[in-house]
């Protein structure tokens, strides 16, 4: 508890002697000038003298010639004594009067007091704990954005893929639109493509209400404190870690954010290194693969994913810390630790609705527009067939696809469904789902038996009504999965059907059977290599395209062989999959 | 007071939090936040705040959304020297 004293002494405040001297002189040939009778005196001769441009261009307007001569003297004589810091002569002064003056009345524990933020940092913070606290956030976030989430990702594609499409196909019939290529573009291309995508939407909106509970509660600025002083041990700037955090967002913004480092080659080396932070367009792609292959413990394949994606870029770091960036001296930094506060509801969904409004108008546009691409060039027959009419993998795309496809045999994923989904993943890494769905949908289309699909639209509204309950019954069922306790029971794992089927008969066609040792290859290739065009323009745009190339061509050697790795690497010992 | 802020600034190794500095110069953390302000505007330190897209609306997420980059409010504040 502070008090204060009742009674303070009188205590003069003066500038130092040669100061004080100048502003009696100076304050005094103010007060015998009519034109500046405006302004106090005293203050305007320490306003002068502390060099406000305003009211010294005053001075020497109203006080004429005589007024801006000794101004001018006066300065001159300082200058000689304090140089260009008078300013700051005088402000320290002010600094340390009130310093001394708080001394003498301000009475302190012997201790200071110990406030809730300072006891949460001494644990948040810590030098062994942090870390590990950090990877446990992080592990809660990816349980809550992959367990929580899929149920209502299974029930948002079912009703794309089921009542959407269906709707749309009956809207088409009324017109006289349906059968042909028409119908096409909008079910296989559009829905299957931009639908596939936004069907991901509630796994967004879970990371992003994680992420925007860690930022409003302060925790981020421990993230990037704690992390700090890992990276530093390895050789890097620990302020790389700031543009990285930004990274799990958008690789984008990340990279325009190296511009808080301060040599140019920090920038350059921290802009090699924030597209291996996994950016959230490339969640959709893991969340669809790992939701085919590793439905019982995607969280923690994605968890996986995320600090592979750390160690990946914090090691990289430290290598061409050794080599092409060698060790240069770090510039000491502040870093202010905002205290720890409740976040607001109305502050996290403002930043929910921010980023995922963002996501679908992405969907909207730039996936909209890929998936109308792949979607002709599926369309365009190569072999048999007529347009719009033709099997995928006699297609334009299959064609074009099959070219890439010799690159990536050996990562277990040598197909053309795969090549062309990696490729025009180029584009933005949510299109990778898009594509995926769109040729893969097809084959789905083909393996499919006729089921009890809803006759109605009765039927299907209540058939959308009855998911969405259902939905939340899992995530319900699912929340205490984050803290261990599994409420879901062995026979609720799902059936694998339809285009999951189709996805990991694929996989194991390519993979000669290991398909789920190719599965991950493949993610660990979508976490690697370059996240999209948008983050080459931004690295040519800070970097030039020199250091763009050495981007594209580096991160894509380094995805590939660590997919190799991992494929090859598991086959050799003889993993299942 | 305020040449200790730059002394212990360039004495550290690395990353300080404003609390540890505070504790160190035994200065109110309010009070040296207004210090901190004064070399700032002196143009002896940086005010570094992570700013996203620095202005730029380019980029997938960044040109997707009318009010610009969606995740630029994601930095702490951070206070550099500035050497330029």
């Amino acid at each position: 508890m502070t008090t204060v004293e009742m009674f303070i002494n009188q205590a003069p405040f003066r500038y130092p002697s040669p100061i004080e001297t100048e502003l009696s002189h100076l304050a005094e040939l103010f007060a015998q000038t009519p034109a500046l009778a405006v302004y106090p005196p005293r203050w305007l001769a320490i306003q002068a003298l502390e060099g406000d441009e305003s009211l010294l261009n005053d001075i020497r307007e109203l006080g004429g010639p005589a007024v801006a001569a000794a101004l001018d003297a006066s300065l001159e004589r300082l200058h000689e004594i304090y140089g260009d810091d008078l300013d700051v002569a005088l402000v320290d002064q002010r600094y340390r009067f009130v310093h001394t003056i708080a001394a003498q009345a301000v009475r302190r524990p012997v201790e200071a007091p110990v406030t809730l933020s300072d006891r949460i940092d001494r644990v948040v913070t810590h030098r062994w704990l942090g870390i590990p606290i950090f990877l446990a956030v992080m592990w809660v976030v990816f349980k809550l954005t992959t367990d929580v989430a899929a149920p209502f990702v299974d029930w948002l594609d079912g009703v794309l893929s089921g009542p959407v499409s269906r709707w749309t196909v009956a809207l088409l019939a009324m017109v006289g639109a349906d059968g042909g290529w028409v119908e096409s573009l909008l079910v296989d291309g559009v829905i299957a493509g931009v639908g596939g995508v936004l069907a991901f939407v509630p796994v967004l909106l879970s990371l992003y209400f994680a992420l925007a509970l860690l930022e409003d509660s302060g925790y981020m600025a421990r993230a990037a404190f704690v992390m700090d002083r890992l990276m530093r041990t390895l050789g890097l700037h620990g302020k790389s870690f700031l543009p990285m955090i930004v990274g799990f967002g958008c690789s984008v913004p990340a990279i325009y954010a190296t511009r808080t480092l301060d040599s140019r080659r920090d920038r350059i080396l921290t802009g090699l290194l924030v597209p291996f932070m996994s950016c959230s367009a490339r969640l959709p792609v893991y969340v669809l693969i790992a939701m085919v292959f590793f439905p019982t413990s995607a969280g923690q394949v994605i968890f996986g994913l995320y600090l592979t994606g750390i160690v990946v870029a914090v090691g990289m770091g430290a290598l061409l810390r050794q080599t092409l960036f060698r060790r240069q001296p770090q510039a000491p930094f502040v870093l202010e630790l905002p205290p720890y506060r409740m976040p607001t509801l109305r502050g996290v969904w403002r930043q929910m609705w921010e980023r995922t409004s963002s996501f679908v108008r992405k969907a909207g546009t730039i996936i909209l527009a890929t998936s109308i691409v792949v979607w002709l060039l599926l369309a365009i027959p190569i072999g048999e067939g007529s347009f719009a009419e033709t099997p995928v993998d006699q297609s334009a795309f299959a064609a074009v696809a099959n070219a890439a496809t010799p690159v990536f045999a050996p990562l277990g994923f040598g197909r053309w469904e795969t090549s062309g989904a990696l490729v025009t993943g180029l584009i933005a890494k949510e299109v990778v789902v898009g594509t995926l769905m769109q040729v893969y949908g097809s084959a789905a289309e083909e393996s499919s038996t006729p089921g009890d699909e809803p006759a109605t639209l009765a039927d299907d509204l209540t058939s959308i009504v009855n998911g969405f309950g259902e939905a939340i019954g899992a995530a319900l069922r699912a929340l205490p999965g984050i803290v261990g306790i599994n409420l879901v029971h062995a026979e609720e794992e799902p059936v694998v059907e339809g285009l999951a089927a189709a996805i990991r008969t694929g996989f194991a066609a390519s993979s000669g059977g290991h398909s789920t040792l190719a599965a991950l290859a493949f993610m660990v290739f979508v976490l690697l290599y370059t996240p999209c065009v948008a983050a080459l323009a931004a690295n040519r745009h800070e970097f030039g395209t020199s250091w763009m190339l050495v981007s594209l061509l580096g991160q894509f050697a380094i995805a590939w062989l660590a997919a190799f790795v991992v494929f090859q690497g598991g086959v050799l010992l003889g993993m299942q999959g | 007071m305020l040449y200790q802020i730059l002394e212990a600034l360039e004495a550290a190794n690395g990353l300080v939090s404003l609390n540890e500095l505070s504790r160190q110069l035994q200065i109110e953390p309010g009070a040296l936040k207004g210090m901190i302000a004064f070399w700032v505007r002196k143009g002896r330190l940086k005010n570094i705040a992570v700013s996203g897209c620095a202005g730029h609306r380019r980029g997938c997420t960044c040109g997707a959304y009318p009010e610009g980059c969606v995740f630029s409010t994601a930095g702490p504040r951070v206070i550099v020297l500035n050497d330029s």
